[in-house]
């Protein structure tokens, strides 16, 4: 088991160094100067000694292997750099915005992880009528960008009913637009894939002999069928959190509130590299870790995992 | 589509832009639907006579974020709105335009243009408590001008300034290398607002977040990529003149909310979300205006207009008969109108008519005639046709390359401009690149046209925009236009030597006509300010120097 986990460990380092590399080179072939980005762009006019400083300061006439090599020291060491926007460091740059999105990653999935229980639960093996409509709900949801879902929801919930605010982060109520929003895309994938899995533990053995020992229907999905169609989703985790982090940038646009998802998007538009780079690890590390635990849960959830 | 597609010149980074033209494609028969019927609550009576009331927040939404809040440091548009808040400048420009006094109570300017003496405001304080003096004076311009500050803006503004001398506590003497007579005009914007001498020496780092200024409101808290919370300054009393208020502002605090989706940004103003927003797109002007409990405005911003400027350093716009046919070929009118649901102001000057030394004989001189357009190009040589329509010569089409930030829907102007110019014969080429990569072609002079604006309160935008020693060399130049022409050099050095007024007022005069003959570009339209606020807010004062909300004296009616 240790060594398992050791293993695990030394390839989520792997990965790490990998996407730190390929972010480096993908951001570095991005064409267009880097120091009149820095310098705010187009509608800038800085001096030439202002131009030297920052070429200097950013290693910026350095062959590509040096900044590199500077880049990959700095990163062991702890040290992100500095956003060449917001002239901080990346890791406070981060850390002012990490809380926010995890906030609204957390309340989606608290919203979108028990709907998708619920209707996959009580949708299984029906009528073919209520497969229909429940499942086109579902491709609806799943196939629709995320943009476009939160834009209905602003139109009837916050432009006509008036009933949530038009974006900004005050508040829970300020919360429940851009968490549904993002929850519902999550929903939509994830309850096709759960209700197949019902439905497959729903024709095994084991359930007819729940049932012919007189369990009713209900308790034979919520704790026998639920049990074993499981694991296939949680090896979706990896989906959900992509969706959740990926949708974040769109609805933390598109509801004004600050988050990753928002810097992600101004970091790439201003080829703030530092920043970029930051993210990427970020959410690298968070696949690593949320693979990691999934995996020790499936050995929680079905012991037969770690035999085979 | 939104203000700010058609001006990549400024804010062109903004990240939302896509989505915000996308957004507006999506919802803007629907959202102008219910925006008509949305504001069913009726104001209370407006009572312009009634008296100031202190306390209350204002909510401000903004459609981009500075991403540092020390104007040394950016040169971002909404500077001058959001500087306006924390920072005092040494001079101000009063209602007139003209040069006021503010942390400078007087100063003297030598004969020889090129010493400036100011005689400071005293008592004025920093909001860590550190003083206004003539030290912190010197110690601003040395930072503003730091390579280590990086300024894209503010050490190009006081590039002549050469060293200064602290003559007293309250007497500065600033020591240019030549005649310059913009420098008192750029020191009013608030690029150049005055920072705490005592954070520029401890703490430099912490001015982006953080920034110390004298102004009637401190930031209390920065979150990037969200907003500002904005508070009022205790003991505050040194506000210019033309601001008719006294010590404190009435506030207790401003709420600034970034909200970069312009249909949002309309909506939360008219549902009462938020009080005031800047840059209103266009296509909501007309029912915020129509709209009894909002105020609604429409400035023209001094400086340089909308101009699709000419590269004149390479073909085809090297030859003056191919820039004035294509002047020719465009009818602006019609442009401008269907671009800025009418609050765009066409324009056919190089200058802004809100501009000072703003001449209008040049009006009429410029204007569309399709007949004169093809006669040119007839006699340019440009005599065939190939089989899409447009001319050739010696086989050869006339293409115009014009590259844009890239958007999910093209550049509106660029593709009213592109089906005007063929009417010609013109293949205007609209060339779609990421934000990086435009600044790169646009640094190497690498296209044919390129449409943008720069804003400014000194006249001497035009040796900016036009100097032969503003085309990017060694450093980078906003004479995107690559005029290099002798007889204009001299006119424009001699109109920013010259003491403002009539000497100045006739060398400008002669710059504009002379700009004219040169035809460096296509004078489209006004740069507009546009913003607008709810009723219940009163006394909100606007700027001469640049034309955004001031909200020192501004309050909060019951």
């Amino acid at each position: 088991m240790a060594r398992r986990i050791l293993f695990r460990l030394v390839i989520g380092l792997g990965v790490l160094w990998g996407a730190a590399t390929m972010t480096f080179l993908a951001v570095y072939l991005i064409p267009g100067d880097t120091a009149l980005l820095i310098l705010g762009g187009p509608d800038a006019r800085p001096t030439a000694e202002t131009l030297a400083q920052v070429r200097s300061d950013y290693l910026l006439n350095e062959p590509l292997i040096v900044q590199y090599a500077s880049y990959l020291g700095n990163l062991l060491q702890g040290d992100l750099g500095q956003s060449y926007r917001l002239r901080i460091p990346v890791t406070v740059a981060i850390g002012q915005q990490i809380g926010a999105t995890a906030m609204l990653a957390a309340a989606a999935a608290f919203v979108a992880l028990p709907l998708t229980v619920l209707v996959a639960v009580l949708s299984a093996q029906r009528s073919p009528w209520v497969r229909s409509i429940v499942s086109g709900i579902e491709v609806v949801l799943a196939a629709t960008p995320t943009f476009i879902i939160g834009f209905v929801l602003l139109i009837v919930f916050s432009f006509t009913l008036r009933w949530f605010p038009i974006g900004g982060d005050q508040g829970v109520i300020a919360l429940i637009l851009p968490a549904l929003t993002l929850a519902l895309a999550v929903f939509g994938t994830l309850s096709q894939v759960l209700r197949n899995e019902l439905e497959d533990v729903l024709e095994q053995p084991f359930i007819l002999t729940a049932r012919a020992r007189g369990m009713r229907d209900l308790p034979v999905r919520m704790l026998h069928a639920l049990r074993h169609a499981a694991i296939p989703v949680m090896t979706l985790s990896g989906f959900v959190v992509a969706s959740l982090f990926g949708g974040s940038v769109i609805v933390e646009t598109l509801f004004s509130r600050q988050g990753i998802g928002a810097l992600t998007l101004a970091s790439v538009y201003n080829k703030d590299l530092p920043v970029i780079i930051g993210i990427v690890l970020l959410s690298a590390a968070v696949y690593v870790v949320v693979n990691l635990a999934v995996d020790l849960l499936y050995t929680l959830i079905d012991p037969k995992v770690v035999t085979s | 589509m939104n203000n700010k597609a058609l001006h990549p010149a400024h804010n062109s980074q903004r990240p939302q832009g896509r989505i915000a033209i996308l957004a507006s494609l999506l919802v803007a028969s629907l959202v102008s639907g219910c925006a008509a019927s949305a504001n069913p609550a009726a104001n209370p009576a407006v009572d312009p006579a009634s008296d100031p009331v202190s306390g209350g927040i204002l909510d401000v939404s903004i459609s981009a974020e500075p991403g540092c809040l020390d104007g040394h440091g950016i040169s971002a548009t909404q500077q001058q709105f959001l500087g306006r808040l924390i920072y005092d400048n040494v001079v101000t420009l009063d209602d007139d335009g003209e040069i006021a006094p503010y942390l400078a109570e007087s100063w003297e300017i030598s004969d020889d243009g090129k010493t400036y003496t100011f005689h400071l405001k005293e008592g004025v304080t920093f909001s860590d408590g550190s003083p206004w003096n003539a030290e912190v004076f010197g110690l601003n311009l040395e930072h503003m001008r730091d390579p280590a500050t990086k300024s894209p803006l503010a050490a190009a503004y006081i590039a002549p300034y050469v060293d200064g001398t602290v003559i007293d506590e309250y007497t500065f003497e600033a020591h240019l290398e030549y005649a310059y007579t913009p420098f008192l005009y750029t020191l009013a914007q608030s690029w150049l607002g005055m920072n705490s001498g005592k954070a520029i020496l401890e703490s430099p780092d912490t001015l982006c977040q953080e920034p110390i200024g004298t102004g009637p409101f401190t930031v209390a808290d920065y979150r990037p990529g969200q907003g500002i919370s904005y508070t009022k300054r205790e003991g505050y009393d040194w506000a210019p003149e033309w601001l008719e208020g006294d010590g404190e502002a009435y506030l207790d605090g401003v709420e600034v909310t970034l909200v970069g989706e312009p249909v949002i940004r309309h909506q939360s103003l008219v549902s009462g979300q938020y009080d005031l927003t800047e840059n209103l797109a266009p296509q909501n002007a007309a029912a915020v205006d129509a709209n009894p409990d909002f105020t609604y405005e429409n400035l023209v911003r001094t400086g340089s207009p909308n101009v699709l400027s000419f590269n004149l350093s390479r073909a085809p716009f090297s030859d003056q008969a191919v820039r004035e046919a294509f002047v020719a070929a465009i009818d602006t009118q019609a442009v401008t109108q269907s671009l800025g649901f009418g609050t765009f102001t066409p324009t056919d000057s190089f200058l802004s008519t809100a501009s000072k030394y703003y001449d209008p004989a040049v009006e009429g001189t410029l204007h569309h005639d399709l007949e004169k357009a093809n006669q040119l190009l007839d006699d340019a040589g440009w005599t065939g046709r190939d089989d899409e329509g447009f001319r050739t010569r010696d086989g050869e089409r006339l293409v115009i390359d014009v590259p844009t930030v890239e958007s999910t829907t093209p550049n509106p102007l660029l593709v009213q401009l592109q089906g005007e110019a063929r009417k010609a014969g013109f293949d205007l080429q609209i060339i779609q690149l990421p934000q990086a990569q435009l600044s790169e072609l646009r640094y190497a002079g690498d296209y044919d046209a390129l449409a943008g604006v720069w804003h400014t309160n000194t006249t001497d935008v035009l040796f900016i925009r036009y100097h032969s020693s503003e085309i990017t060399g060694e450093r980078i130049g906003q004479n995107s236009s690559y005029v290099d022409d002798p007889t204009l050099d001299d006119l424009l050095l001699a109109a920013r030597a010259a003491d403002d007024g009539q000497i100045a007022d006739e060398a400008y005069s002669e710059v504009q006509h002379r700009l004219l003959d040169i035809v460096p570009g296509l004078p489209l339209h006004e740069n507009p300010s546009q913003f607008a606020y709810s009723n219940a807010v009163r006394d909100v004062a606007v700027d001469t120097s640049h034309p955004v909300p001031v909200l020192t004296y501004a309050w909060k009616a019951e």
